[in-house]
């Protein structure tokens, strides 16, 4: 079975200090910039819900959902928003401040060696090795 | 510049205009940032004997040099300002405000003159507004924040902003008021708040979408998380910070008998293990917290469980648990967590509240104050009484009206001035210098007064660090000396780069140095960084000395130096100042009179 290496968020182990953004723009600037609105993951806090969220960057898309739910785990309720990857209108990251270029995520090359990991300590972010499943394979 | 953004934001209040000006290099280099590039222009541009509510005064909001660059812990911002108290009032705070300053291109503000109205600055990147906040003046700090985030008019834009603001504290000019960032952290000392108040400022929101440029990315990349694997080797740092916050550490300065208890009546806590980091959390953490680029995660988030003092609160640190805690004689958790909200919500200094209040227990049990004066009895022990006085003191009310003015002030109004424990009129922390001789001698010359922060002589007294040279005897005076100005310094060196004093467990100035030069391009040597420490103590004693202070005022409280440490293990110790000072003053390459000499300034290059 052919596999592959993917970040696994534990969003519970994250304590919001955001070090993730910092390693992640430096990485992919040129220029050796450390820009937090150019990194490929951000993370959001919500002390209300008691959490800290990363958000690795997923699809960009220019509409907005149509429809929206709210989720509740553990007794708490979740705007679906919250939990999306989407560079979107409602939610508008992980695009170029000036160019609005999409940003997407690349694990920081091939083998991944993603950098936001090397410098979460806690164990938020974790690079482990996955089956690849087959529809992604096919 | 690398490292540094290169530029000034130089606002005039009246005017509610601004200049962008560039960071003048020879002083980047030579002060590094934050506080000692803030000072220094203080020096630069102020009378320092001006009142600290005069227009004429300025403040200053300042970043490190390495703040927000992805150093590790470096995410400090300093406030400063001529203070209250009459010294040159410098107050140091973390969460993600002076990186959201740098990300908007600037490394330093500087405030001006006072606005005719009440106002607040909103500052993405170039543009600055100047903002009404008639309506805002008057609510709290949690309000404010909440307000100003709604008026953004999306939640997920909202999250953008770091807000700085003050609450009615600051607003009435309390000697004891605050800088309340993001709800969560404080710029508290000094009562650098009612400076903020004082120049019509209510609050500041930055955003900030530039980047900070490194001069070698990757080799800071590798000195960076050369520091991170350092740092995952330090148990306080990786596991007792994050589990238990600063307060993890409480119970061993009760086991030396140095927990400063019922206004320092003694340094031993009966109920020391009621309060202390671990019995916190298991009690009332939900979540663990970090500052910016913080491994060390010492914030988080707690809810009291007795019902008379519920509240969801950020996880109290050290000085707040000891303060509200062992100072005031109680041990009640919930209402430690109480106290401590009610000082984040209206924007004010917790340890000169909780110190001044434990000040006032004494003087009530002591019948120095009545019942009729004070309104209730105030006894040690009793946390209703402490909370209700937080809450008058938070809203100038009653007698709180008196507390608000801060603990010196009280002490003499009152005539008890042998009962206030503090330097430079700044209420002290809750290490008894009686047991650490060389914590004394820090407190006694730290510039703003009464500070632990400033030269943490504790980390060899007590702990011994390696980094620190290893282990001293906390009642020997001798060595003292040479130890506390190495690591007043070194602490400049922490504030100047921006990077947080707290991970001394797990990293110290060879670290910083080793971020320091990838990140700036410059070729600092050890020494020479070392160097921009010592400079930065340098400038705040000059301003100091402008100001009007002396030697004299580089003293104990009496207690600290006539009152034997009455039980307990270090029963029978004063602190033994005089036997430090002249050896610190010649080290320091000043006077008798505690003025630094012509060669010094020479050496370090500095002049008056």
């Amino acid at each position: 079975m052919a596999t592959r290496k993917e970040i696994r968020v534990d969003i519970g182990k994250c304590t919001g200090c955001r070090h993730c953004e910092t390693a992640c723009s430096l990485k992919h600037s040129e220029e050796g910039m450390v820009n937090p609105k150019l990194s490929r993951i951000r993370v959001f806090t919500d002390f209300e819900r008691e959490m800290a969220h990363p958000i690795i960057s997923g699809p960009y898309t220019d509409a907005k959902c149509t429809s929206r739910y709210n989720i509740i785990m553990d007794g708490k309720e979740y705007e679906s928003c919250l939990l999306c990857r989407a560079s979107c209108p409602t939610r508008p990251f992980f695009t170029e401040p000036d160019t609005e270029i999409p940003l997407k995520c690349d694990l920081c090359g091939e083998p991944p060696d993603p950098n936001c990991v090397k410098v979460c300590v806690h164990g938020a972010l974790q690079l482990v090795e996955v089956e690849e499943d087959d529809a992604e394979s096919a | 510049m690398n490292g540094w953004m290169g530029k000034i934001l130089r606002v005039d209040l009246e005017e509610k205009k601004h200049e962008i000006e560039d960071l003048d290099e020879d002083i980047a280099r030579d002060y590094l940032g934050g506080r000692g590039l803030a000072t220094k222009y203080l020096y630069d541009e102020i009378d320092p004997e001006i009142d600290a509510f005069d227009p004429d005064n300025k403040m200053i909001v300042a970043t490190g040099c390495l703040t927000g660059t992805g150093a590790i812990a470096a995410c400090r911002t300093v406030f400063a300002a001529k203070s209250p108290l009459g010294t040159v009032g410098c107050s140091n705070v973390g969460a993600s405000f002076g990186s959201d300053l740098k990300y908007a291109g600037f490394d330093m503000i500087i405030f001006e003159g006072k606005a005719e109205e009440p106002i607040y600055i909103m500052i993405e990147d170039d543009k600055i507004q100047y903002l009404p906040a008639a309506d805002l003046w008057g609510k709290d700090c949690y309000e404010t924040d909440d307000i100003l985030r709604e008026r953004l008019g999306d939640p997920w834009k909202a999250k953008e902003y770091s807000i700085a603001c003050i609450g009615p504290a600051g607003e009435k000019g309390s000697n004891i008021a605050a800088i309340i960032i993001d709800k969560h952290n404080a710029a508290a000392r000094c009562g650098i708040g009612a400076v903020m108040g004082s120049k019509n400022i209510k609050a500041l929101m930055v955003k900030g979408t530039k980047g900070i440029k490194l001069a070698d990315p990757e080799g800071f990349v590798t000195a960076m998380t050369d520091v991170l694997e350092h740092v995952k080797q330090s148990h306080g740092s990786m596991e007792s910070f994050p589990q238990y916050g600063s307060a993890g550490i409480l119970h061993i300065y009760n086991e030396v008998g140095m927990l400063a208890t019922n206004n320092y009546q003694t340094g031993v806590f009966e109920h020391a293990a009621d309060i202390g980091g671990e019995a916190m959390a298991s009690k009332h953490l939900r979540k663990i917290r970090a500052c910016f680029s913080c491994p060390q995660s010492c914030g988080g988030i707690m809810k009291a469980t007795d019902e008379k003092f519920m509240v969801t609160s950020e996880r109290p640190e050290f000085e707040t648990v000891w303060v509200f805690g062992a100072d005031c004689g109680n041990n009640n958790t919930s209402a430690i967590l109480k106290a401590h909200d009610l000082c984040n919500q209206y924007g004010m200094d917790i340890i000169s509240v909780g110190n001044t209040i434990a000040m006032c227990m004494e003087m009530f049990e002591k019948g120095y104050l009545t019942e009729k004066e004070v309104g209730f009895p105030l006894k040690f022990g009793d946390p209703d009484a402490m909370v209700k006085l937080v809450e008058l003191t938070c809203k100038r009310e009653g007698f709180g009206d008196e507390v608000a003015n801060g603990g010196f002030a009280l002490s003499h109004k009152f005539n008890h001035p042998e009962l206030f424990v503090g330097v430079k009129k700044l209420e002290a922390p809750a290490y008894d210098p009686r047991v650490c001789q060389g914590q004394g001698l820090n407190q006694a010359t730290a510039a703003r007064g009464a500070c632990h922060n400033k030269g943490y002589t504790m980390g060899s007294e007590i702990f011994g660090l390696p980094s620190l040279g290893g282990k001293t005897d906390p009642y020997a005076t001798e060595g003292k000396a040479q130890l506390t100005k190495s690591l007043q310094d070194a602490t400049c060196v922490f504030d100047n780069t921006g990077t947080c004093l707290f991970l001394i467990l797990g990293l110290w100035a060879p670290e910083l140095h080793k971020q320091l030069v990838p990140a700036t391009g410059i070729d600092y040597t050890f020494e020479e960084m070392m160097k921009c420490g010592e400079r930065t103590w340098t400038i705040e004693r000059m301003f100091n000395i402008k100001a009007g202070l002396t030697s004299k005022d580089d003293n104990l409280s009496p207690r600290m130096l006539n009152e034997p440490m009455p039980e307990g293990p270090s029963k029978g110790h004063v602190n033994r100042l005089q036997e430090m000072l002249p050896e610190y003053y010649t080290l320091r390459g000043w006077d008798e009179e505690g003025k630094p000499t012509d060669e010094k300034l020479s050496e370090l290059g500095m002049e008056w």
